[in-house]
């Protein structure tokens, strides 16, 4: 179980005009508890902080205030390393590429074998069919999609406990979504893994059992989809706003 | 014949464990310590008597010929002119290097300075590896130079390692890369400490649709510093393509300077440089897949030097 307890998070940075420092409010106050084996979306407008709060929970940002309780450990103080070690995982939305380190690195350092065998079954669970894949170093020429299966691969590797993944749909082909969601939700019934999506991809808010709905950095809704639905339906939360003219000029499709 | 201290450094630079099968040539300290001929593969020191001329003959296919050099006595600096003719058709693997080992405080060196002639339809892939160990505080240094003349439809492929213990080194490449040949350099340097290195690269696509891959990854710690010099130049209708990566860590300095000369105007030059911290995004995957952070800069840099 992961409890969020009265989360802030803020940055510091200075206001181009005034060159005075300000913080600003990025999370403000968020508590939530994500049980055990449950499927969530995080969803929000642009910069509502969804992405930041998953960011959180993986320790890629530290807290400001508040408590992150995994299992009843206190894991605020975390580092990255140790919360992964704890079994929390995170799958980037846009991953890192590098050089010359190859597919095979990532998967056994994730797996924490070089077994060929192992090797293989999570290439299958993950579908990618190809061995020779394996050894593709996971640089700039590798497409949008070979790399977030490569992302998938390595975070289904750790069979972790608590399975973050910040927007997986990104780059990825329309054909690819679905059977991407298939992996996903088998992964929680068989391994019970708590799993939290961040996307804008009504897919993933239907086949998530909770949605969390973040708006300016606070929960501004959580239940299921149908419940949801009026609030997305809503111009109020488009933060666009100042930019429209009003329906007729800017066309929103929302 | 190879002591210990031998033993080891043939181990590092030559990936050899004891004598080696086919064609060799050991030096140590100055003087030939051992050589081996085979039918195909001549060895012989040169008229000057401060080389070897190592001739392959045409249609040589599938093997190799192990050049190591070794010094280990203090205050030695050793230079020789090593002359390589590929035969015409021949496919061969030449395995070089120079390890120093240095116990006294008295500084150690090599300067290599060696000729290729690849002929027509010739394939090389050259191994080279310098490296220095031993406690003592001499400094050891390693000149390099390498002139590559490359006749038509030749290929070429280079890979020149350093990776500890040199605290100077100063490398020289040149090629004149003919008709439809292909030359393939990579690169590898690690410094630390107060070490220093330069590799003055100078590369000339003279024969019409010649081409040429030139990456060099290097990784520069402590106060340690290099200076990457590459000049590329197509004098015919040509590809060329220069890879610069460096990561530099504490408080390396990297200086590279890729440069471009299209004297003709079929020829396409490419090239991508980089210098850097090792990438925040790199170290945090690593981290999210359970390693620390030491451990996570050990991989980043063992995957970029491979």
């Amino acid at each position: 179980m992961l409890q969020l307890k009265n989360v802030v998070f803020k940055v510091s940075g200075s206001a181009s005009d005034t060159k005075q420092l300000s913080e600003r409010t990025i999370i403000n106050d968020v508590s939530f508890t994500f049980e055990r084996g449950g499927f969530y979306a995080i969803t929000g407008p642009n910069g509502s902080g969804k992405s930041t709060l998953a960011k959180l929970i993986m320790g890629i940002n530290p807290i400001t205030r508040g408590k992150i309780i995994f299992n009843g450990t206190d894991i605020g103080k975390y580092s990255i390393d140790e919360r992964s070690n704890a079994g929390i995982v995170y799958g980037f939305q846009h991953p890192a590429r590098f050089k010359g380190t190859t597919f095979r690195d990532l998967l056994s350092i994730a797996a924490k074998s070089e077994d060929e065998d192992k090797l293989v079954e999570i290439l299958s669970r993950v579908g990618v069919c190809s061995m020779d894949f394996l050894d593709k170093p996971v640089d700039s020429k590798l497409s949008g999609g070979e790399i977030k299966k490569i992302e998938l691969a390595t975070v289904i590797a750790r069979n972790p406990k608590v399975a973050i993944y910040d927007e997986p749909d990104t780059g990825i082909d329309l054909w690819t979504i679905g059977p991407m969601v298939e992996l996903l939700k088998r992964e929680q019934k068989e391994n019970n893994t708590t799993t939290i999506v961040v996307s804008h991809n009504k897919v993933f808010l239907e086949a998530a059992d909770t949605l969390l709905l973040i708006k300016e950095g606070k929960i501004a809704y959580t239940g299921d989809l149908a419940g949801a639905v009026p609030i997305l339906e809503d111009l109020s939360v488009c933060t666009f706003d100042e930019l429209c003219q009003g329906g007729d000029n800017a066309e929103c499709y929302r | 014949m190879l002591n210990a201290i031998d033993k080891q450094i043939l181990k590092q630079v030559a990936d050899l464990e004891e004598i080696p099968k086919g064609a060799y040539n050991i030096r140590k300290d100055g003087k030939l310590l051992s050589r081996e001929v085979s039918a195909n593969i001549n060895i012989e020191t040169n008229k000057k008597g401060d080389g070897i001329v190592i001739d392959i003959k045409p249609g040589t296919k599938n093997e190799s010929v192990h050049i190591p050099v070794i010094l280990s006595q203090a205050g030695l600096h050793d230079v020789v002119y090593n002359t390589f003719i590929i035969g015409e058709g021949s496919d061969v693997t030449i395995v070089a290097g120079c390890g120093i080992h240095c116990g006294s405080d008295k500084s150690e060196g090599h300067s290599g300075i060696h000729e290729f002639q690849v002929m027509n339809n010739a394939r090389v892939t050259y191994i080279e590896k310098h490296v220095a160990i031993g406690d003592g505080t001499g400094r050891r240094i390693l000149n390099p130079t390498t002139n590559v003349i490359m006749h038509e439809n030749a290929y070429v492929h280079m890979e020149l390692t350093q990776l500890g213990g040199v605290d100077e080194a100063k490398r020289i490449n040149t090629a004149k890369i003919g008709d439809r040949s292909v030359l393939s350099v990579t690169e590898r340097v690690m410094t630390e400490k107060n070490q220093f290195a330069e590799s003055r690269n100078e590369i000339t696509l003279s024969g019409e649709d010649s081409k040429a891959n030139i990456v060099s990854r290097s990784v520069i710690k402590g106060h340690s510093s290099q200076d990457f010099y590459v000049n590329l130049i197509a004098k015919n209708r040509c590809f060329g393509h220069i890879e610069c990566d460096a990561i530099i860590m504490d408080n390396g300095i990297n200086k590279t300077i890729p440069a471009l000369m299209a004297l003709h105007p079929d020829a396409e030059l490419t090239h991508e440089a980089s210098i850097g911290k090792i990438a925040n995004d790199q170290l945090m995957k690593l981290m999210s897949l359970g390693l620390n952070y030491d451990e996570a800069v050990s991989q980043i840099i063992q995957g970029f030097l491979r």
